[in-house]
């Protein structure tokens, strides 16, 4: 434990070649790791490990961490994406399947208002009309929208299915293994791409974003939820404190696992700030991008159009 | 920002086309769907769907509509101009008659309010929408810059009313008039065409009155007041039904 206090202050101040290798290009083999520096596999082996480990008891630590703040977070995001019924989601380091049933729910509920719509202007059918489109809307509750969870753990996506057999979901779900920085998928596919709390562990996130916009049909939109950088000076050592003083505890605690959560917390100081995620993104040849802070910064929420 | 846009066959047209007017096109092709949809994202994510674009392209736009009409009351604005520019162009090669200002006070209002009928269903939930304090100073300088077209367009004939006086006496009539149409139910709406004219005409009378600057002031306020109650009334009779 006392290993970690000494080490926090001095790499707080962020040296700088540490901090061009975390931009995530390939400036070299060198990697950021949290706070450690490593090459490219090293790293990817690494976060592998930190999820494989985490897995089981990753939602009840977002809960203790955030203090179920995420849950809002989550449900803000879905929010913005509105998406009508008929949408194709890609869910990516979607894990644990947060992002993906909050979007069935979303859409089976703008779906039943539809169809409750429909009943009202149909007042003036036929029994036998009326009857017929009962038995087509039926079996369409959710209007065709899909929602497929793609994530590089397995361990993560064993949860997730778990919880989703546990909760009741079935339809319009589909559980891919895939790596974000190559996916296997066609070009012009998804309607929708989200990435929530899973692009900071991406190691090469440029190539995450071309990947994103190669898989995205013409019009279609690119949403990051991520951790981002707190810019009100006060906040920021308040939230500082936090981090590395509560939450690694709470990992060994709950998780017997605090150098995973030591790891969660460097990962976000590494992480860039949201100007120049926003550019990262534009890059990548997304129009119209733009963020929105969650909570003064704390998280933000990237949105970026393919057009 | 420049791109090239790949066309509806596959092919990669370079249309050098900006963001504005690839937005421009989605809202156009969604006012098709509006009397079935409303003005509502859902009505813009079938109009992307026409244009090849994915239903996600609606997150351009505002959950409430708010583009969507503005777009629509900004075109009708110009077809309105388009088509008393016209107009003028024929009465300057004389083969037009000038008509009376009354006449073309009522010409040009009834011309513009036609345009609503095919969204009149839904266009109580666009007013409402166009009152949102967000969306009030878009609203009210397309507004005023219709009336001042009109009243460009109706030439110097009416100098007894001073400028504003002519601004605000138009607006109210224009503001009465759709809030009228919006609850009749008459063939052709000839209710509401009846009121137009009887309003006009009060307005040429009320210009030879020398309180008429006191009266307009009052009846356009009293005008927005109605306006505001139709208005909540309809919102809350749509919510309940």
């Amino acid at each position: 434990v006392r290993l970690w206090r000494c080490r926090c202050p001095a790499l707080l101040s962020r040296p700088a070649g540490a901090l061009r290798a975390s931009r995530g290009l390939a400036a070299g083999p060198e990697m950021h790791f949290g706070f450690q520096t490593v090459t490219e596999e090293e790293r990817r082996e690494k976060i592998y490990q930190v999820f494989e480990s985490v897995a089981k008891k990753y939602d009840v630590m977002n809960d203790s961490m955030t203090l179920g703040i995420h849950r809002v977070w989550k449900d803000i995001l879905m929010h913005k994406m509105n998406p009508c019924p008929g949408t194709l989601l890609l869910d990516v380091a979607g894990g644990t399947g947060d992002i993906a049933f909050r979007f069935i729910n979303y859409v089976r509920s703008v779906r039943q208002r539809q169809l409750q719509r429909k009943l009202k202007h149909n007042q003036n059918l036929s029994w036998q009309e009326i009857f017929e489109s009962y038995q087509k809307d039926k079996f369409n509750s959710l209007g065709d929208s899909q929602v497929v969870v793609c994530d590089i753990n397995r361990e993560m996506l064993k949860v997730g299915k778990q919880k989703a057999q546990h909760l009741g979901y079935s339809e319009g779900l589909s559980w891919v293994l895939g790596n974000a920085e190559e996916l296997p998928f066609d070009d012009d596919k998804f309607d929708v791409y989200t990435i929530a709390f899973g692009i900071r562990n991406v190691t090469r996130i440029d190539l995450a974003l071309q990947e994103a916009y190669r898989v995205l049909k013409p019009g279609g939109r690119f949403l990051c939820l991520e951790f981002s950088h707190v810019s009100n000076p006060i906040l920021s050592r308040l939230y500082d404190l936090y981090s590395f003083q509560v939450i690694p505890v709470l990992g060994e605690v709950i998780a017997g696992d605090w150098k995973s959560y030591q790891y969660l917390v460097e990962s976000i100081r590494r992480f860039p700030p949201q100007e120049e995620l926003k550019a990262m993104i534009e890059d990548a040849g997304f129009f119209k991008v733009h963020y929105e802070n969650l909570n003064f910064g704390i998280v933000a929420i990237h949105s970026g159009f393919k057009l | 920002p420049s791109h090239s846009y790949t066309g509806q066959g596959g092919q990669e047209s370079e249309d050098y086309e900006s963001e504005e007017q690839l937005q421009h096109r989605i809202l156009t092709a969604a006012l098709e769907f509006v009397p079935e949809h409303g003005w509502t994202a859902e009505a813009i994510a079938e109009g992307a769907k026409t244009l090849g674009l994915s239903v996600a392209a609606a997150g351009l736009f505002h959950s409430d509509g708010s583009e969507l009409i503005l777009h629509f009351v900004s075109e009708c604005n110009t077809k309105l101009s388009e088509l008393l520019e016209k107009e003028q162009k024929l009465v300057q090669l004389g083969e037009a008659q000038k008509k009376p200002i009354d006449e073309f006070l009522r010409h040009a209002v009834e011309a513009r309010l036609r345009m609503l009928i095919p969204y009149i269903e839904k266009w109580p939930q666009a007013l409402s929408v166009l009152l949102l304090p967000r969306n009030i100073p878009s609203s009210l300088s397309l507004l005023t810059s219709m009336i001042d077209d009109i009243w460009h367009y109706a030439g110097d004939q009416s100098t007894d009313f001073n400028w504003y006086t002519r601004r605000a006496v138009l607006t109210g009539i224009y503001n009465t008039t759709e809030l009228v149409m919006m609850q009749d139910s008459s063939p052709g709406f000839e209710d509401t065409w009846r009121f137009l004219e009887n309003r006009v005409a009060d307005a040429m009378t009320m210009s030879n009155t020398a309180s008429q600057v006191q009266s307009t002031g009052e009846a356009v306020v009293q005008g927005l007041m109605g306006a505001a109650v139709t208005v909540s009334n309809a919102e809350s009779s749509r919510a309940v039904t």
